[in-house]
């Protein structure tokens, strides 16, 4: 039996390998993951960027542009609004005697320490002066671009597994060597998991080396892994059915795409709709998935969560 | 190994029976063969029989199998040749039966020998995508032989053929019949059919009209002839005469009598001759 699923995988794989758009659908993933990657802010950078309102202690600006690039902006909207945006640069509000140090979440880790001895030897305060220096950042822990960049690639590379199968069943009959297979001594249950196979293990491959490229930390691989699983289920029952009604690549592909609107459309509603129109996507398996998946990422996930949310 | 009675079938959209009430039976190492004309359902009872197509209508046993209750062991011991071929042209020709022998439970022959069977052994390392019909035809053929099948399906095996490639695939057939293999036949080539087959089932609209060996059917069918050319007064003739009629035997024992005979040989009605006596229709 595994000798016949496992001759049906293979063929896939040598056959995918000689396909131009399964080998894109292969490739595609992890180029995307890398793109990210390199756009995530704060990787590799070993200066400060800061900014600051117009008005603070020449001094200050001095040091600080001493270790880095200092940006001088007309009031504190400005600094928050350069804060928040994708790369890596700290504020610094200083009022009287007090230092504040604004941060998005997006800069590279530690490097706040830094700002922070920075100003102390700025300050150079006497032990017995008071001093409080406070560190707040916008609520952001992790990089919108590493978060949800990353969890959207994840749930859509489920969506190329059952792509692929797909592509491999309408190769079947365009080729007509599907009647061959049906008179040779293979159940059709083989032939089923045979091909199916590709559907959950080139996501969960996927999975894993977006992942990996994209360098998140603490990532619970067994988790991802069944939630990968789950919508991999999903997405191969929709490659199946459209490499069934379809007799070409093209109108499969086409059909195809067609599935991707509410793929899309429950992951974007899932970041951009307030949390009260969420119920509105509650019937999207890929819904849940991004949910899923962006706990995860976030280290907001256990295993108590997701066996309540299994039963 | 093929006992066939009362079948019948009638496709989804089709107004009437592509086959009606087909019997007949196909004795372990004979080589049956379907004639008839396109469209006149061979390759509809052929699907039946490989499983292609469910059985509707009558009773069908294949390889000791009854085809009511279907069984994946039955393809262990069956081959079918494809009329189209039907091979994986991404695939090299060796691939595509490495692929193929991991499908069956049985001892399958060498991929390797297959095609060096089918004179395809030079090219086994090339895609499929890159040959010719002949080739892939060549190839479909060769796979159908890989499980060893004791009943092997055979859907018009050297139709678009070169003479060349059709003649070797016609002597594979008699080296399978000679070691005793069982196979069901679908053409409407006669001289193929004459050639391979022990029986001939004539099949017309869906109806089998006639099953005989081609000797019987000659006989009890066919009109035997004399052709002969010959020389009288400077001058060459030619005529064909009936062994059957009085008056032609007579004129045919005053040329040889008084003629000088070049050629003389007698000739047989055709298959095909045969089957339009039979049937009223013409094999296209």
């Amino acid at each position: 039996m595994f000798r016949r699923i496992f001759a049906i995988a293979r063929r896939d794989i040598k056959s995918g390998l000689r396909d131009n758009m399964i080998l894109y659908i292969l490739l595609a993933p992890l180029l995307i993951a890398g793109l990210l990657r390199a756009f995530i802010p704060g990787a590799g950078e070993n200066l400060v960027s800061t900014a600051v309102v117009e008005g603070s202690p020449q001094t200050l600006v001095d040091m600080l542009e001493a270790h880095g690039s200092v940006e001088i902006l007309a009031d504190r909207e400005a600094v928050l609004r350069r804060v928040r945006a994708t790369d890596d640069v700290f504020g610094v509000m200083v009022d009287g005697e007090q230092i504040e140090i604004i941060a998005d979440g997006q800069e590279q880790k530690g490097s706040d320490t830094m700002v922070r001895g920075i100003l102390q030897v700025w300050q150079e305060p006497p032990s017995d002066l008071p001093l409080t220096i406070s560190f707040s950042d916008i609520g952001w822990t992790l990089s919108p671009l590493a978060r949800y960049g990353g969890n959207i690639l994840l749930v859509f590379t489920s969506v190329f597994g059952g792509m692929i199968v797909m592509l491999n069943l309408v190769e079947e009959k365009q080729e007509k060597t599907l009647a061959a297979v049906n008179v040779a001594a293979i159940s059709r249950l083989e032939y089923i998991i045979g091909k199916g196979l590709l559907g959950f293990v080139i996501p969960i491959i996927h999975a894993w080396l977006i992942l990996l490229i994209m360098g998140y930390e603490g990532i619970q691989y067994a988790m991802v892994t069944l939630v990968i699983l789950s919508i991999a289920l999903i997405s191969l029952i929709i490659g199946f059915a459209i490499g069934i009604y379809n007799d070409n690549a093209m109108s499969a592909v086409s059909s195809m795409k067609i599935g991707f609107l509410p793929i899309f459309g429950s992951m974007f509603g899932a970041i951009f709709l307030a949390e009260k129109w969420h119920p509105l996507l509650y019937w999207s398996p890929f819904y849940w998935a991004f949910r899923s998946v962006d706990a995860i990422i976030l280290h907001e996930a256990d295993w108590g969560i997701f066996c309540s949310t299994a039963r | 190994m093929i006992n066939v009675s009362e079948l019948t079938y009638t496709y989804a959209h089709g107004s009437r029976p592509a086959i009606r009430d087909i019997s007949f039976e196909v004795e372990k190492g004979e080589v049956f063969a379907l004639l008839g004309p396109s469209g006149a359902g061979k390759s509809t009872t052929q699907g039946i029989l490989t499983g292609l197509l469910p059985l509707q209508g009558g009773r069908a046993e294949v390889a000791g199998y009854d085809l009511r209750h279907r069984s994946r062991q039955l393809f262990n011991q069956i081959g079918v040749s494809f009329e189209q071929s039907n091979v994986y042209s991404k695939l090299t020709a060796l691939e595509n039966l490495v692929f193929y022998r991991r499908l069956f439970d049985t001892a399958t022959l060498e991929p390797e020998d297959l095609l060096k069977m089918v004179g395809l052994d030079q090219v086994a390392n090339q895609k499929a995508a890159s040959f010719s019909k002949g080739m892939k035809h060549r190839l479909t053929f060769a796979r159908s032989l890989i499980n060893q099948p004791a009943l092997w399906f055979l859907d018009e095996p050297t139709t678009g053929l070169d003479p060349a490639i059709a003649a070797q695939i016609r002597e594979i057939i008699l080296e399978r019949k000679q070691s005793g293999t069982t196979i069901l036949l679908t053409t409407h080539n006669m001289v193929l059919a004459e050639q391979l087959s022990d029986r001939i089932g004539f099949i017309v609209e869906g109806e089998l009209k006639l099953v005989d060996t081609p000797r019987n059917l000659k006989l009890r069918y066919g009109e035997r002839l004399v052709q002969v050319e010959y020389r009288e007064n400077n001058q060459s003739h030619k005529e064909l005469l009936s062994l059957t009629d009085e008056q032609e035997r007579l004129r045919l024992q005053t040329i040889i009598g008084s003629a000088e005979i070049e050629i003389m040989h007698t000739r047989e009605a055709s298959l095909e001759e045969i089957f339009i006596k039979v049937t009223g229709r013409e094999l296209i």
